[in-house]
């Protein structure tokens, strides 16, 4: 099987072929990440296309010394943040989210909360809010279990300035998501 | 010695090895910091993944449907050079073929004479043909490129997914250039015995002229109306028959023919 470097180096000479079995290799693998970030499949469908229409304009200055899967991945995490910032302006979504508050008051037993699908729902309603380089970061590290250096990379950041996007994340998710863990913030 | 701070705990928890030993040495005997540590775990491990659901089995084939059409319009604006050679090579040919077809008028109105010998008439008729073809197969490459946006600009609307408000304003621009042209094509096509593809203009005329008047962002009931409008003429199908007809009328070693 041909390396992603040999396809590559076949989409520069001009073989679109090369270019799909690349999509074919690499589709299934962006929409999950597309949709962990955009949390909905219409989402992560129209990221998934939009990341290799990236890719294909960027192609010629692609680094080979660099890993294509890093590298698109990257490509499909901006994408990820410009749709959210997008749709955040346009729907001004981050005020318009549910009240947490509110979920939370509305049960009667935390211990049911937690284990239930009100938490799911206010764990997706906290990430909403978090600003699309927090959700990013959070994702990476949380549910991916990426380390920092490599997140930098992704969102174009310093160490120090990815490790502060990691703690403001973390801080307004504990702070959203104590009323359902009983903990002290 | 200090308590743990908050970007500390997160660091702890994540198992990331820049909190120093004495800091460290601090967590492992303080109750409050592990009380702490512990209190911030309690929402982090609460914090589970949404799960993916698993696309479908042909998900690979879809994307690459949906985005080989995008790519082909890359390539067109990647390649403005070779564009405006493509430009220049039809302005060329149209100029030849006007030159010709002027000659064979000139030639058809000499032919009375030659006519009335009784013999040359098929010989005239047969000379004349292919100069008046010219034209056809020019307006016939021109519409085969606008049946080809068109077949794309469609695809790309029938595989959009209602999703409460849907941005259409990309589709629609391109709709509004494609009208104009169309209405062209039609009259020209008309004209010049191209029913087939008149007929398919024609048919096309409407949802472009429904598309290109359309709001930038749809609801759902709306982009599915348009979407039902194109699948219930078929017009992504016809396209693809008519331009596949077009494309053999143009290849010069196809037998000159108006029927598609």
């Amino acid at each position: 099987m041909e390396t992603d470097h040999e396809l590559i180096e076949r989409v520069r000479g001009g073989d679109d072929e090369a270019f799909r079995l690349l999509v074919e290799r690499h589709s299934r693998a962006i929409y999950r990440a597309a949709y962990r970030i955009t949390g909905n499949n219409a989402d992560a469908d129209d990221v998934v296309q939009e990341t290799f229409l990236r890719a294909y304009r960027a192609l010629e200055r692609f680094d080979a010394r660099a890993a294509f899967t890093t590298w698109i991945h990257r490509i499909a995490i901006n994408c990820s943040l410009d749709l959210i910032d997008s749709r955040r302006r346009r729907d001004g979504r981050v005020e318009d989210g549910e009240d947490l508050a509110a979920i939370a008051s509305s049960t009667a037993s935390p211990d049911r909360v937690v284990h239930g699908l009100e938490m799911q729902r206010a764990v997706a309603s906290a990430m909403e809010r978090l600003s699309g380089n927090e959700r990013t970061a959070f994702v990476l590290r949380h549910f991916e279990g990426m380390p920092l250096e490599e997140i930098g990379k992704v969102l174009g950041t310093q160490l120090n300035a990815t490790k502060n996007t990691i703690f403001r994340a973390v801080k307004k998710l504990r702070e959203q998501l104590q009323p359902f863990t009983g903990s002290m913030v | 010695m200090n308590h743990l701070s908050h970007d500390e705990f997160v660091l702890t928890y994540y198992g990331e090895p820049s909190l120093g030993d004495d800091r460290r040495a601090h967590l492992d005997a303080c109750d409050f910091c592990r009380g702490e540590l512990a209190a911030l775990a309690a929402v982090l491990d609460r914090v589970t993944p949404l799960d993916v659901p698993e696309p479908p089995e042909d998900y690979e084939a879809r994307v690459w449907d949906r985005l080989q059409w995008r790519l082909r319009g890359e390539k067109k604006t990647r390649r403005p050079v070779t564009a405006w050679l493509a430009v220049a090579a039809t302005i060329a040919v149209a100029f030849f073929a006007g030159v010709l077809f002027k000659a064979s008028r000139q030639q058809g109105s000499e032919a009375p004479s030659v006519v009335a010998t009784g013999t040359a008439k098929p010989q005239s008729l047969e000379a004349s043909k292919p100069s008046a073809a010219e034209p056809n197969r020019i307006l016939l490459v021109v519409v085969g490129e606008h049946f080809d946006q068109s077949e794309r600009v469609l695809v790309e609307l029938t595989n959009l997914t209602p999703d409460g408000s849907t941005d259409i304003s990309g589709t629609r621009e391109r709709a509004q250039e494609l009208l104009a042209s169309n209405r062209l094509y039609r009259t020209s096509a008309a004209s010049r015995g191209e029913e087939d593809v008149a007929t398919l203009l024609d048919e096309l005329e409407p949802v472009l002229l429904q598309l290109a008047h359309a709001p930038a962002e749809v609801g759902d009931e709306e982009l599915r109306r348009i979407q039902k409008r194109v699948e219930s003429k078929g017009l992504v199908f016809k396209l693809r028959v008519v331009r596949a007809g077009v494309s053999r009328e143009t290849t010069p070693s196809s037998t000159p023919s108006t029927s598609i």
